[in-house]
């Protein structure tokens, strides 16, 4: 039996933002075992405040690097909300096939650049040039792909210009979705062999369950990464849906003394948000090409190992892949047209969600008769998955000391647990620190 | 194309100054015989832009250097060598020195690529910039340019 362990994990290496793992287990009892977020707030909800209505998701989009695209729909989905303004199909088409964009974008950025180091067993993606070359070359193509489909739709990947309250203001034409289209095409072979990829590493999943309580956006049609209602499934396959402007009965956020990040739970002490939870809500409306890469990677639904929420990535890189082409194909058949922005037709206050790459995102807002903010509230996926992350801890530690693993091990397994939640703590900073040697 | 390319996190103060120069250069309808590209925090995205048919790329940053706040160094990336860590590789804290490593490495076309350096005051959760680097927005873009085009 493993006596003591010590392990202080400070500023946790490929995630995105601060977050710190705080184990100590004496003499085989375990007296501290933390997920801590000690980033502060940095209060965008304040910064709204008294701007227009059409400044309002430009500002929002800035909460992070990332998922600029949902927070920019999910505030447009607010406004328009609040609003009464009603948006053209063309113009949900048109925001599905961003949406799409961006998830497909994280989710190769994570998978192979974040997560399967730690498969190879490297430290970053750097080393696999000279081992796995061609990996990390199909995920560069991949990630150049995701960028100028998202660029094409958005005006760029991130913060998105052309995403405005009622429509675009600017169009893609047909020409460039065809071209769109047959890059998408092209793509398949590379998604093909990510599936090869991700099934030769598979194996290498640490096993561990945990049930759960999953929320998603659902909608009987589709996946729902764009609209839908709020549904959560519980260990025993139970599912409730949610107005989403009743979010706040879902999300119940709470402060807790080990993070500066609120917490949040539901039906149960914690519930978890991302890729997994979208496919254990919304298995059934996966394109058959996503179910199909399912069924190789073998994730069935419900899948309680948070480790798997890679492998449920992979599966919504093929879907958003197929799915996107489906859009495409209804936007052409349709014919691009210009349209107007819808106006709005009150003034009042409303919700909007979407589901970005991890997990559900809400935003809401309130206006006054001038179209001003009066005040605004955005709860984050990465802020809904603190508490579970805590929990699987709670369940992981001892069954790793059970097991007499050493420190590294353990340390290593904790390090991978979060990095699977693939959380986005804040924007950290960006700026290049060099020496000059010429 | 040439490409004038902003990289920063736009709500940490003085990083986020190659994404104002961007705007700044928008804002004045100054982008002429090149793009001005927001790249944000996604270094990752400069390989869309490593193509035969690019002839140069400027990249302007915030840059700890060891100068005063406001100062400007133009350099190759030949010239510096990265303080970060490899293993930090993300897409917030994307070090973009590590990108054209990796891109070079993979056989990526490389144009003339040149750093514009610019020594941040302070990088703090805070929208805008300091004193130091405001004043001076003008000047930054115009040196951009200039630099630009001579690539």
């Amino acid at each position: 039996m493993t006596k003591d362990l010590t392990i202080n994990v400070h500023h946790l290496t490929r995630v995105e933002g601060h977050g710190n793992i705080v184990v100590n287990v004496r003499s085989g009892a375990i007296e501290k075992c933390e997920w801590q977020v000690p980033e502060a707030p940095r209060f965008f909800e304040a910064m709204v405040r008294g701007r227009h209505y059409t400044e309002v998701a430009r500002i929002t989009s800035r909460i992070c690097g990332i998922c600029s695209v949902g927070h920019t729909l999910a505030s447009l989905k607010a406004t328009e909300s609040a609003l009464g303004i009603r948006i053209s199909e063309q113009t949900r088409r048109l925001r599905e096939l961003l949406k799409h964009a961006e998830n497909f974008d994280s989710h190769v950025l994570h998978v192979y650049f974040l997560a399967a180091p730690d498969l190879l067993g490297a430290p970053s993606v750097f080393p696999l040039v000279a081992t796995h070359g061609e990996v990390v070359a199909r995920a560069l193509r991949l990630k150049r792909l995701a960028h100028e489909w998202g660029s094409l739709i958005g005006g760029r990947t991130t913060h998105p210009t052309t995403a405005v309250p009622g429509g675009f203001a600017k169009l893609p034409t047909a020409k460039q979705l065809d071209e769109l289209k047959q890059r998408l095409l092209a793509a398949v072979p590379d998604l093909a062999a990510t599936l090869d990829t991700i099934v030769a590493l598979a194996p290498k999943v640490p096993a561990f369950d945990r049930p759960t309580e999953y929320v998603a956006l659902s909608a009987d049609a589709d996946y729902a990464l764009y609209d839908g209602l709020v549904q959560s499934v519980l260990p025993d396959g139970r599912k409730e849906r949610y107005p989403v402007a009743s979010y706040r009965s879902v999300t119940n956020e709470h402060v807790v003394p080990a993070s500066t990040a609120k917490f949040t739970r539901h039906k149960l002490d914690s519930y978890a948000v991302g890729a997994l939870a979208r496919f254990n809500n919304n298995y059934d409306t996966l394109h058959p090409e996503a179910k199909k890469a399912a069924a190789r990677l073998g994730l069935k639904p419900i899948c309680t190992n948070p480790y798997m929420n890679t492998v449920a990535q992979v599966v919504e890189i093929v879907h958003s892949a197929h799915d996107g082409l489906r859009l495409i194909d209804e936007l052409l058949a349709e014919g691009i047209r210009d349209e107007g922005l819808a106006a709005p037709t009150k003034f009042a206050s409303g919700a909007g969600a979407v589901e970005v790459p991890r997990g559900i995102l809400f935003h809401e807002y309130a206006y006054d008769q001038d179209g001003m903010c009066l005040g605004g509230n955005c709860v984050i996926p990465t802020n809904q998955n603190h508490a579970n992350i805590q929990h699987d801890f709670e369940k992981l530690v001892p069954e790793l000391v059970a097991a007499e693993k050493g420190e590294k091990e353990v340390e290593l397994s904790l390090e991978m647990l979060v990095r699977a939640y693939d959380p986005c703590v804040s924007c950290s900073t960006h700026y290049l620190d060099v020496t000059f040697v010429r | 194309m040439r490409y004038l390319v902003g990289f920063g996190n736009y709500t940490a103060c003085d990083d986020s100054v190659g994404l104002r120069i961007v705007e700044y250069i928008a804002e004045h309808g100054l982008e002429q015989g090149f793009r001005a590209l927001d790249l944000s925090t996604n270094s990752l995205n400069l390989v869309s832009y490593l193509r035969p048919d690019t002839e140069a790329i400027l990249i302007v940053d915030s840059a700890r250097m060891g100068m005063a706040p406001g100062e400007v160094r133009f350099f190759t990336p030949e010239q510096v060598e990265s303080r970060k860590a490899p293993e930090r590789l993300s897409t917030h804290e994307g070090d973009v020195l590590k990108v054209l490593e990796l891109a070079r490495e993979l056989g990526y076309p490389m144009p003339p690529i040149v750093f514009m350096g610019i020594e941040p005051e302070r990088v703090t959760s805070e929208i805008g910039l300091s004193k130091a680097l405001v004043e001076r927005l003008p000047a930054y873009a115009a040196a951009a340019i200039a630099r630009l085009r001579d690539l």
